[in-house]
Formats: C-alpha cells, sequence, structure tokens
C-alpha cells in the first residue's frame, strides 16, 4: 500500500469569469520512502499539488490519502494538527521567521507536539547536526547566507520526524553551487533517514537526483522514464 | 501559550518603536481615565456616606457665609428622640464658588472634634488644641498643599490660627479643612456672630430613620426665630456641590473619549502588525499552527501592549494624584481626589477588556487568512 494516494484529484480556481483548472483528476501514488521530483513549466499547478498533499489547500474534488488519513475530509483544526506531525514542509524562500534565531525556528514545529524542553532540545540538536549549522544555532536569519538559510529551513521541516516532506523550488533561489549543496543535503536525508521527499523543481538537472521524476502538463501527471538521466543513487538504494 | 513568550516579546522588540509609542498611548489615555475615576469616586465617597449624620442649615442658604442659626437650637435639637449628639459649627471659607484650592475652617467645640471626627494626629497633639483658644488642627492634604507646619501661624482672610496639630482621617475629604474653636471662629472677623452658627451636625441613634429625624427637627424649629433645612450630610454635600456634580458628570465622556481612543490606537497597531506578517502567520500555519494558535498570538500581543500601557498610566496616576494631594471644593465642601485600590483595579481591568476588544477583530483576519493565498502574494 501506497503512502501517499492522489485519488481523481481536480483542483479549480475562480479568477472573476474564468475557472482555471490546474489539476484534472489528476492520479498519483507514491511509497514510503520515495524521492520524488515534479518538473513542469510555470503556472501548470505544482505548488498547488504540493499544497493539496501538505495540506494547506483542499481539492475542488477527489481524495487524497496520506498514511491511511483522507485528509480531505479533516476540519481545519484537525487539518493544522496533522501537518503538525506528517508534514515537513520547505519553502523556496523567506520562510524562517525573523525575530527568532536558528535554534527557535528549527524548534517551533515541536511546540505544538507533547514534548518537553529537553526532548525538544534534542531533536533540534540532531537536526541542527543534520544540516550541519550547529555553530549557527544562535544566529539570526539575517546573519545567515541565502544557502544556511535553506538549511535552517530543511532542519526545521525535519525535526519532526514527519511522514512526507515536500520541497517546493528549494533551489530556486540560489547560486548553482549552493544549490548543488542543499540538493546534495535533500538526497542524504532520503537516503539516511528514509525521509519521503517530494520536490518541485524547473530544474531538470536538480530533478535527476531523485528516483523518480513526475511532470505536470495540462492537469495530469506523467511518468518520467527511469533510464532518462540516471541518478546517480539510482542503483545503490 | 507560555511556550510561545519569547516569540512574542521578540516580535515586540523588533518593532520597538511602534511597541513604544503603543505604550505610551495607551498610558497616557490610562492615566486620564484614572483621574477621572478617581474624581468620580471622590464625589461619590462624600455624597454617598455617613447617612446616620444630618446637617441642619438655615433654610434657602446655600453658601455657609450666609447661613446663621442660633447656636442654642442644639439644646432643642439635642433633646429630641433618635439625636445622640449635636455638633455646633461655624464654617469660614475663603471662597464660596467652586475651586482647586479651597480652605475651609471648622470652628466647633474643641472636645466634640475629638469626639466625634475619627482624627488621628500625626504631629502636635490635642492637649495643644485643646487649651488655646486660637489653636487649631489642619488636615494633612492641605497642610502639606500649603507647606503648613506646627508651631506656625496659619491666615486666611482675617483669621489667624496657631497650628497645634497635623491630622489624618479614614474619609479624604477631611484633610482638607481646618478645625479650630467654635467661639474664637465666632468672636474673630469682626462681625458678631456670637451666639450664631453655621449649621448643626446631628448624629443620630443606629436605630433612628434619617428621613423622618430631619423632618422632625424641621417641623420642631419651624416656630423658632428662623426656618431651618435639614438634610442628611450625603444629600447635603451633593447639593453643595450640585455644580460640580454636573461637571464632574461630564467628565464620564472624556473617561470614555479616552477608552475609545486607546482601543483606536490598539486596533490600528495590531491591524498593522497582522498585515505585516500575513506571510509569517502562513509560515506558521503550514508547520502546523492552528487557527486558534494564531489568533491568540495576535491577542496576547495587543493584550500585552495593553496591560502594559494600562499599568504604566496608572502608575504614573496613583503618584501624581497622591503627590499632589488635589481637591475641588465649593462652599465649603471639599472633593478629595485619592487613588483607590478599587480605582487602580477598575483601571487595570479596563485595559484589559479595551485589549481585548481592539484585538479581536485583526486577530481573526489574521487566523482565518487563506493559507495558499497569504503565502503566494508574500513569498
Ligand atoms: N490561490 C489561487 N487563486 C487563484 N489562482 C491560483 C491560486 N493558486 C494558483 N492559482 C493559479 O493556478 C495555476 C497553477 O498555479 P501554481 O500551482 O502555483 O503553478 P506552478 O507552481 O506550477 O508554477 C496558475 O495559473 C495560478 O495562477
Ligand atoms: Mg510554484
Amino acid at each position: 500500500m501506497a503512502l501517499i494516494h492522489v485519488n481523481q484529484v481536480t483542483k479549480q480556481f475562480r479568477k472573476g469569469a474564468e475557472t482555471i483548472t490546474p489539476l484534472k483528476e489528476a492520479e498519483l501514488q507514491i511509497e514510503r520512502g520515495q524521492f520524488v521530483s515534479l518538473m513542469g513549466a510555470s503556472g501548470t499547478g505544482k505548488s498547488t499539488l504540493l499544497n493539496l498533499i501538505a495540506g494547506i489547500d483542499k481539492p475542488t474534488s477527489g481524495r487524497i490519502i496520506v498514511d491511511g488519513t483522507d485528509i480531505t475530509r479533516l476540519s481545519r483544526t484537525k487539518l493544522a494538527a496533522w501537518r503538525a506531525r506528517n508534514i515537513g514542509y520547505i519553502f523556496q524562500t523567506h520562510n524562517l521567521i525573523p525575530v527568532l534565531t536558528a535554534y527557535e525556528n528549527i524548534e517551533l514545529p515541536l511546540m505544538l507536539l507533547p514534548m518537553n524542553r529537553s526532548e525538544r532540545r534534542r531533536r533540534v540538536e540532531v537536526a541542527l547536526t543534520a544540516v550541519d549549522l550547529v555553530d549557527r544555532a544562535n544566529h539570526y536569519p539575517r546573519q545567515l547566507s541565502g544557502g544556511q538559510e535553506q538549511r535552517v529551513g530543511i532542519a526545521r521541516a525535519i525535526v519532526t520526524d514527519p511522514t512526507v516532506v515536500v520541497a517546493d523550488e528549494p533551489t530556486g533561489d540560489l547560486d548553482t553551487e549552493t544549490s548543488a549543496q542543499i540538493l546534495e543535503l535533500l538526497e542524504r536525508l532520503n537516503d539516511e533517514l528514509d525521509t519521503t521527499l517530494l520536490m518541485v523543481t524547473h530544474d531538470p538537472d536538480a530533478a535527476a537526483i531523485a528516483e523518480r521524476r513526475l511532470k505536470l502538463d495540462h492537469g495530469r501527471l506523467i511518468e518520467h522514464a527511469q533510464a532518462a538521466a540516471p541518478a546517480v543513487h539510482a542503483g545503490a538504494s | 501559550m507560555f511556550k510561545f513568550a519569547p516569540y512574542l516579546l521578540k516580535t515586540l522588540w523588533r518593532h520597538r518603536t511602534r511597541t513604544l509609542l503603543t505604550v505610551s498611548g495607551s498610558a497616557v489615555a490610562l492615566f486620564v481615565f484614572c483621574f477621572v475615576l478617581t474624581v468620580r469616586q471622590g464625589l461619590q465617597r462624600l455624597t454617598q456616606q455617613d447617612d446616620s449624620v444630618l446637617i441642619v442649615f438655615q433654610a434657602n442658604k446655600f453658601c455657609p457665609a450666609t447661613s446663621h442659626l442660633p447656636q442654642d437650637y442644639d439644646q432643642v435639637i439635642s433633646r429630641m428622640p433618635g439625636v445622640r449628639d449635636v455638633v455646633p459649627i461655624q464654617v469660614f471659607t475663603n471662597n464660596c464658588r467652586a475651586s482647586l484650592d479651597v480652605v475651609v475652617f471648622y470652628g466647633a467645640p474643641a472636645e466634640k472634634v475629638r469626639r466625634v471626627r475619627d482624627f488621628e494626629l500625626i504631629d502636635g497633639s490635642w492637649g495643644e488644641f485643646e487649651s488655646h483658644q486660637d489653636a487649631a488642627i489642619v488636615g494633612q492634604a492641605l497642610a502639606s498643599r500649603r507647606g503648613i507646619q506646627v508651631g506656625e501661624r496659619f491666615s486666611v482672610g482675617d483669621v489667624t490660627v496657631a497650628v497645634a496639630g497635623l491630622f489624618t482621617s479614614q474619609n479624604r475629604a477631611e484633610e482638607d479643612y481646618v478645625y479650630c474653636h467654635l467661639d474664637f471662629l465666632q468672636r474673630t472677623r469682626g462681625l458678631d456672630l456670637v451666639g450664631t452658627v453655621t449649621q448643626h451636625e446631628v448624629w443620630l441613634e443606629d436605630s433612628a430613620n434619617p428621613e423622618q429625624a430631619a423632618a422632625a427637627i424641621d417641623e420642631k424649629l419651624k416656630s423658632g426665630q428662623i426656618e431651618t433645612d435639614t438634610r442628611t450630610k450625603g444629600a447635603f454635600q451633593a447639593s453643595s456641590l450640585a455644580d460640580l456634580i454636573h461637571l464632574i458628570d461630564l467628565s464620564r465622556y472624556l473617561g470614555w473619549a479616552c477608552l475609545f481612543l486607546m482601543a483606536v490606537l490598539l486596533a490600528t497597531t495590531t491591524i498593522m502588525t497582522v498585515e505585516d506578517r500575513i506571510g509569517e502567520h502562513a509560515v506558521l500555519q503550514t508547520l502546523g499552527f492552528s487557527t486558534r494558535h494564531v489568533f491568540r498570538l495576535v491577542m496576547s500581543e495587543t493584550v500585552l501592549l495593553s496591560v502594559v500601557g494600562g499599568c504604566v498610566g496608572i502608575a504614573l496616576a496613583v503618584l501624581a494624584l497622591s503627590q499632589s494631594a488635589l481637591s475641588v471644593g465649593a462652599e465649603a465642601v471639599t472633593i478629595a481626589f485619592e487613588p483607590s485600590w478599587d480605582m487602580v483595579l477598575t483601571a487595570a481591568l479596563t485595559s484589559l477588556v479595551i485589549g481585548l476588544i481592539a484585538g479581536i477583530a485583526p486577530a481573526a483576519r489574521a487566523a482565518k487568512a487563506d493559507i495558499v493565498t497569504a503565502l503566494r502574494f508574500s513569498g
């Protein structure tokens, strides 16, 4: 049984008189531990799909089942609690709370879970180590480089040990070298922690590191042939 | 929610200019509100007290300078049923109209002053007061306002007294008066007032009905040389202060206006905060914060501002009121502006409520904002 079931999902937006349908009866299944990349032209609905799976948006019709829970049926409050436990969200940019240090930013999602301070500390330290930022724990976002900020964002997304981590163009705002570091980090997390990862990107090189590559086109998902650009670690896993 | 206190405080600190301005504005508003409350409470204390004490005044006279009753009315009154004690009082004031610095002399038999008033001498002695004709004891508030000390002489107009003591009283309004000997005040002013007094203060038995007793006194003295008008002390003081009461009643609107301004200020700040942080709140909700979390965060921020501002305003008001020993008087009755715990509590509670009211709409808006839309337009 797949971890994520996207079942006949349609999403429409109304803009005045016209209706946009970025997703039309989309079907998708993602296995536990898979690293999936999602490509597609700008405005095709990649973020929309990602947001639906992350539970911050609701489909017009269809069902999304994550780890046995039909999240399309949860109330807004229940959905928030579900996100706290099950979703790690990596944003493209501007996503850290500016008044909080790296440490406090990473600790934030743990505050929503039943956990005492020392347990939170232990988890934050593990996450900081994972992204190699232990020495920047007490820095504020403005004192960090773009790449470091993004690593804090990744640490914040994985610190609760969520069921799924989603990333919406995580390297979109970074230079090539930093992008490569971030991608390498994501790949490592998937390898070592067996994190299920769904990453939206418009960069084919970035997409290539995923073990499974999807393309969104006219509201439908197309599976990319694995052989087209073999990922480095594809054979290892 | 306490877990998020550092986040809250750091957010306020980041916008410290805005925070400071809002806190100052709230403080000023509550400072004025405290003054209004204090004045109203002072008035209330004055007009609602002493139901068992009656004041016998000359009928159809208002200023103490024009009321003249035979002193020996006290004999008649004291024989009436339900009367415990009668104190003949000559009143002299420097100003019959409403004023912020009224000095009022009460001339009464010295031993009666000691008996019927709850005065405690903080300086000087009763013996000094009772043994000298021109001796007087001065209320603490008046003394500190005018810089009066024991051993000095103190004059207003034709009246000069030797200060024999300073007193405090449970009733702060009393601390604005000077008490001297009745016959001294009757003699001292060139007028031939011997044998007449301004008013009689009648102390009733607990069982007596004040209204009936007052009517009985007026009825009894109707046949005398001068007609009287007897009321409870509260009612008497209320009528003396009638003009002021009117004014003080208007101050209610000043109080409401201050609270309204404070609410507007806090709401404006909160709306600004919320608009600044649409993206931040969307990020929080993405992480798993519920609408309730965001609502409470925004509310806490507003309430914190209003309560801190409120407390500063209250503290300043208490300081100003107790330092200045301010009072306002008319027709020889003064209202003391004395800060009370009651006022502090009311004001503190009010600031809390204002914060809640001001925060509720912006907080609800922040909480209900659509996450995806907020992320798209702020990211
Ligand atoms: N909240 C929204 N309101 C209206 N239209 C939206 C909204 N979100 C997305 N859209 C529209 O849906 C389409 C897909 O958007 P999006 O998923 O962000 O595309 P992508 O991430 O692939 O660039 C776009 O045409 C966009 O304008
Ligand atoms: Mg997008």
